[in-house]
């Protein structure tokens, strides 16, 4: 109002009872994990508006569904398994696709293009932690969704199975073999797509980097192997994160379906070495970042 | 359609980082054929990955996606479509410049590519009939890209739905969700244009040209009846 | 600038997204002259401006601008010009294809000369041919009104027009609010700034929580509110004999005595203004300093809410 900034003279501050917070302050790692459980949910579109939740939904539920429609194969079908859990997972390539196209942008595009990183990287948080965390997230996030339909069909088919207890108990080995899949397929298809999300602050374009990422090295395999011998066709799927996957499936599980040759541990190499650098180009990324 | 229009729009959609994207994609293409051909010049083997798997999977429906959404779907974003919709012009002229400027992108790039390829891959006769293929569909493309811009705020993403989801996983699967896929239309014309054993046309050339055609009046009817109701959105909203 | 073709009115005009009412029912008729659209950041402004601007439906009520509605006739753009409150503008354009543009949008008959006299009117002479990606905030939306008044409309709406304005810029405007009004046209702009409007037009529009609170001269509106007793500031050079004067005076209902001066209470305005100068000579006091403490649009705002 006009009439106090007419006094004359010197400025005080009044004591409204402000005081600063002097008690036990939580350290750098709950910072992190309070950011990471803040991305998952996200990723999910927990505790956002109903729109945020309509893609990831989707893909859920396409998850689900195969699930169920695979359950009820095998109910009908006795002791016949007409696909492994290995074979589901490979199935759902496409939809995982579309869901790191959906998901990664949203972690991580987003905070770029509010510039809200002034924000987190004034809190002891490190610019590797973020990037890190953001990453760990993606990768559980994806784990979730194949474990969630993945232990469906394990109930389904512990109940269906005939056998007796060691029947129930290969199908429980069988499922935590596919647990263990299910999270190689989550470290590697979740570290190639969230750095080339962090490269756009645009939503749209990042989840179009993501597919053309994914797919676009899929027909050189296609050609490759047409083309080339049998050593290239052993070793064209490693220019494809998902194909490289099958690989390393092949190898680890004795799967007949890819012959990989000798190069079984080549895969698992190219594999360590993809997510490593991946890891590390995201982390060079946000050490980068100028907000 | 309105030439004022479609010449910002042109120079907004080439002047953009986004446009760049769309460059890597007809050169892999193109260089695959090529060195591909330089390895086996018989095309049986390697012929349908790179024309149908790449070229029609891949290159023309992820170009249309970008451009598609581009002509429209920026201006929505940061409000610039005021500008133009504070006018007098038809809101059928505006769609209509935007398609045109949308279309005429992606058959430039898409129909330029595949022409080589098909030209790297069999005769000069099969690569015409590729490019006659993108520029049809490139219109279907874009004006259902130009509609989803006008429908939803996330027109890019759930065209890639639509691209990868239905057409690529559930074409693949069920037999009735092709007809519904403007990537089929696309290897239909092609291959009754120049046949080849590269391509493996799931529907006949009359049913593709009808639903290309209604795929691609649809949306551009779709386009000018939304875009008639538009509501600006304020900065709070 | 041809003579105003009609007016803008409006008739019980309510918008609604399901449960929120942003606009309730309000009626105006607004003619020649500059108005100005006041209220509180979500008080309603931005939706009004778009229903009269023929980007929002109205869920009820009539509204019309020169005697047609204005949602979905893309032909009242011929009378209508809009300043959004969105600021982007097409960077890759220089500030004469910008305008230019929009005169051939609008079908002149000769564009070129329109642009021209656009841009002069806004005083971006010099710098249009410079791209709009490397204007000032300022300039930048001197060009939008520019692009707006390209085609001489006869009802003008601004939303939010001197956002991040200067001084300086913020005059220029006012004085081109008023010239576009004084040839006739409607100017209707939307602010929640107070002194923007104080100095730019007496007319107001006041909303309230998506209602018409107010209408007319905003000084006399606020005399129109008899029930609060206007407040003055006033710091003279001898205080305590002021306010012993002025607490003899029938007109003043208190008076403060403060560390930064006296607080008068006034119960009656016109009595009171009359009355001080008459006690500060006799009483030889010099006066420095008078201010009506809530004679801004401020203690409006807030005592139309508190209703």
């Amino acid at each position: 109002m006009a009439s106090d900034d007419a006094a004359v003279g010197a400025g005080v501050i009044h004591d409204i009872g402000y005081q600063r917070y002097a008690g036990p302050r939580l350290g750098r790692r709950h910072v992190v994990t309070a950011l990471y459980l803040h991305s998952l949910r996200t990723a999910f579109g927990l505790g956002r508006s109903a729109a945020a939740k309509i893609f990831p939904g989707i893909v859920v539920g396409v998850a689900f569904a195969a699930a169920v429609v695979l359950v009820a194969v095998r109910s009908q079908a006795g002791g016949v398994i007409p696909y492994t859990y290995l074979q589901f997972i490979d199935g759902l390539g496409i939809p995982l696709i579309v869901f790191l196209a959906v998901i990664a942008p949203e972690l991580v595009s987003r905070d770029l293009r509010s510039r809200v990183l002034p924000l987190y990287f004034s809190r002891p948080l490190r610019r590797s932690d973020y990037a890190l965390a953001k990453l760990a997230a993606t990768v559980s996030a994806v784990w979730l969704l194949l474990a969630g339909p993945l232990l469906l069909i394990f109930l389904g088919g512990a109940f269906s199975r005939s056998g007796g207890a060691s029947a129930v108990w290969r199908e429980f080995t069988d499922f935590l073999g596919g647990l263990g899949y299910a999270a190689m397929t989550a470290v590697v298809l979740g570290a190639f797509a969230v750095p080339l999300a962090s490269l756009a602050s645009r939503r749209a374009i990042a989840a179009v980097v993501i597919v053309v990422g994914f797919v676009a090295t899929a027909p050189v395999i296609g050609v490759v192997n047409a083309i080339g011998g049998a050593t290239a066709q052993q070793l064209s799927p490693l220019v494809n994160p998902a194909t490289l996957l099958t690989g390393l499936e092949a190898w680890i599980y004795r799967d007949e379906k890819l012959d990989v040759g000798r190069y079984g541990p080549l895969y698992l190499l190219v594999a360590v070495a993809l997510v490593t650098a991946c890891g590390a180009a995201l982390i060079a990324r946000y050490r980068k970042v100028t907000v | 359609m309105n030439a004022t229009i479609a010449s910002i729009t042109a120079r907004a959609l080439l002047g953009r980082r986004r446009f760049l994207l769309l460059l890597p994609l007809p050169l892999l293409l193109v260089g695959l054929a090529w060195l591909a051909h330089g390895l086996d010049p018989d095309p049986s083997a390697w012929g349908e990955p790179v024309v149908a798997g790449l070229g029609f999977a891949v290159v023309l429906p992820m170009i249309a996606l970008v451009v598609g959404t581009g002509v429209l779907g920026a201006e929505i974003d940061d409000g610039t479509i005021v500008h133009v919709l504070a006018t007098p012009v038809a809101r059928r002229d505006i769609v209509l410049a935007k398609l045109a400027v949308a279309a005429g992108v992606t058959t430039a790039v898409t129909a330029t590519a595949m022409f080589l390829t098909g030209v790297i891959v069999g005769s000069v006769r099969f690569g015409l009939g590729l490019a006659v293929a993108c520029v049809v569909c490139s219109i279907a493309y874009s004006a259902v890209f130009l509609a989803l811009s006008l429908l939803t705020r996330r027109p890019v993403l759930l065209g890639l739905l639509y691209v990868l989801i239905w057409e690529g996983l559930l074409g693949n699967l069920l037999a009735g969700s092709r007809v519904l896929s403007i990537q089929q239309y696309a290897v239909a014309i092609a291959a009754e244009i120049a046949p080849s054993p590269v391509l493996h046309a799931r529907l006949s050339l009359p049913l593709a040209l009808a639903m290309s055609a209604a795929f691609a009046v649809g949306g551009t009817l779709l386009a000018i009846d939304r875009l008639r109701s538009f509501r600006l959105a304020g900065e709070t909203s | 600038m041809p003579p105003s073709t009609g007016t803008v009115e409006l008739h019980g005009v309510s918008r609604w997204y399901g449960n929120v009412v942003a606009v309730n029912d309000v009626s105006m008729t607004l003619g020649p002259g500059v108005t100005g659209l006041l209220g509180p950041n979500g008080a309603g402004k931005t939706t009004l401006l778009q229903m009269m601007a023929g980007f929002l439906p109205p869920s009820r009520g009539e509204l019309t601008v020169a005697g047609r509605p204005s949602w979905r006739n893309p032909e009242i753009y011929r009378v209508l010009g809009l300043v959004a409150d969105r600021e982007a503008v097409p960077g890759f354009l220089t500030a004469w294809q910008f305008v230019l543009a929009s005169a051939r949008l609008h079908e002149l008959p000769d564009p070129e000369r329109a642009t021209e006299r656009a841009l002069g009117q806004m005083e971006l002479h010099d710098a249009w041919h410079r791209r709009l990606g490397t204007y000032s905030k300022g300039m930048r939306q001197r060009a939008r009104v520019a692009a707006a008044l390209v085609h001489q409309p006869t009802v003008l709406l601004l939303d939010e027009p001197f956002n991040g304005m200067d001084p300086r810029q913020r005059l220029h405007m006012m004085d081109l609010l008023h010239r576009t009004a004084d040839a006739g046209a409607i100017v209707l702009f939307s602010s929640h700034i107070l002194e923007e409007v104080e100095q730019v037009s007496g007319t107001v529009q006041v909303m309230v929580a998506g209602r018409l609170a107010a209408s007319g001269d905003y000084r006399s509106i606020r005399r129109l509110m008899t029930h609060r007793p206007h407040v003055f500031a006033i710091r003279s050079s001898d205080d305590r004999r002021l306010a012993v004067a002025l607490m003899a005076e029938p007109a003043v209902a208190g008076v403060d005595i403060g560390q930064s001066g006296l607080t008068v209470r006034a119960g009656d305005y016109g009595t009171f203004a009359r009355a001080l100068p008459r006690i500060v000579q006799r009483e030889r006091i010099r006066v420095r300093q008078v201010t009506p403490s809530d004679e801004s649009l401020e203690s409006v705002f807030a005592y139309l809410v508190a209703q």
